[in-house]
């Protein structure tokens, strides 16, 4: 466990007035805090540690007792027994509290250094006195998913810290899409209320379509022979195979589109985006002599 | 309208310990709604948590109505940019 200098937390002078300590830490406060920093662990841990610094630094017996003995603050126990007053001021109940709702962790975290020394930590930021109810963490998880399993709504059971959640995820989720499920974050704090989860999900395409959104797209070939007389062909689709009409003079690249083959529309039921398919022409290779030949005299009629 | 979804905003400004002002300030500032048809405002259980952090940012940092409303929007950018990089990272790792 390492000394924490919490003057040079703060980046002040240890002969710093109250009014110095309160302006830096309000300065880093708004630097770090939680709730101008989302998403940001590395804010988050520097917002803690600048709390850390001000709950000493701001509370004249902390601070008296910090500057006492310092570097020498593992004795500093054996020696205050008798004067410990265990943050008793803070831990007050003056009967209001009323959530607080700070994302990313509580203030409550104090380093082992700072339990070591002054034991459990008090309400802390901003808290005035009051015990302060915190709202449990919000938990971000991932879930891998493959894009057919996404084509139709399903069930799923996840275990997330012990507790089995189950999660209707609606067909057509995209990739990337988070939804919130409330109440399943950590627990909250002296009797706050929960975080939520949010579930993340990373869709994994392993077939043969692109998907864009509601739409499906794939480019399958063509013999040359089907793209010049036209006639009929299968096709797959991501529910099976269809039969699919070829016009005579089919150019190569051209696009059609089965209506209502593509992807289910995200919470529409029975909704269906359009599966697009571009031709590939297939050229004729390793001809026998008498198809040779048969093109040769196709070539005399100066076919175009 | 069912009521438990709603709380006043009297006894939210009696918890808080903030003005009925600074509320409105968050209603007027289009930060959140309110509804004010039947006397006391009524704020939705949904919007409770971002009344919250405003009041947070207002009583723990100092940051007056105005510098809120412009946070919020700010707040509102980051947080689309971070998606918008999240899933452009997600997209590269599958080009990989």
């Amino acid at each position: 466990m390492d000394f924490i200098d919490y003057y040079k937390v703060l980046g002040v002078d240890n002969k710093a007035s109250t009014d110095e300590i309160k302006k830096a830490y309000r300065k880093l406060a708004r630097k770090y805090h939680p709730d101008l920093n989302p998403n940001d662990l590395e804010a988050e841990k520097n917002f803690k540690r600048v709390n850390e610094a001000n709950e000493v630094l701001s509370d004249s017996s902390k601070r008296k007792k910090y500057d006492e003995y310092g570097k020498d603050w593992q004795h500093a126990e054996e020696f205050e027994k008798a004067k410990q007053s265990r943050s008793q001021h803070a831990r007050q109940n003056t009967g209001s509290g009323y959530t607080y709702s700070r994302s990313g962790g509580s203030a409550q975290d104090f380093s082992d250094f700072f339990e070591s020394m002054f034991g459990g930590g008090s309400a802390g930021f901003g808290s005035g006195g009051q015990r302060v109810r915190f709202r449990g963490q919000d938990y971000n998880a991932e879930l891998k998913l493959y894009l057919k399993d996404v084509y139709t709504t399903q069930k799923q059971t996840l275990t997330v810290n012990g507790k089995n959640i189950r999660l209707t995820i609606p067909a057509g989720v995209e990739d990337g899409q988070t939804i919130k499920i409330k109440g399943h974050g950590g627990p909250g704090i002296e009797g706050g209320p929960a975080g939520d989860l949010y579930i993340t999900f990373s869709i994994v395409n392993n077939t043969t379509f692109k998907r864009d959104g509601e739409n499906l797209y794939k480019t399958i070939e063509i013999p040359l022979i089907k793209a010049v007389l036209g006639g009929e062909i299968q096709v797959e689709t991501l529910t099976g195979r269809v039969k699919l009409k070829v016009a005579p003079g089919t150019d190569n690249g051209t696009q059609v589109k089965l209506k209502g083959k593509g992807f289910p529309k995200y919470k529409k039921e029975g909704q269906f985006g359009d599966l697009y398919l571009t031709y590939m022409v297939q050229m004729p290779k390793n001809l026998t002599p008498e198809q040779k030949s048969l093109f040769e005299s196709l070539e005399k009629t100066n076919l175009a | 309208m069912k009521e438990e979804q709603y709380i006043s905003v009297k006894t939210f400004c009696e918890h808080h310990g903030v003005g009925e002002s600074f509320v409105r300030s968050m209603y007027e500032y289009e930060i959140l709604h309110i509804d004010f048809e039947q006397g006391d405002g009524k704020l939705h259980l949904e919007d409770l948590p971002l009344l919250e952090k405003m009041v947070r940012l207002h009583n723990e940092l100092d940051i007056n109505p105005e510098g809120i409303q412009a946070i919020y929007h700010l707040l509102g950018q980051v947080e689309s940019l971070q998606q918008e990089v999240a899933a452009l990272k997600r997209r590269l790792n599958t080009l990989k």
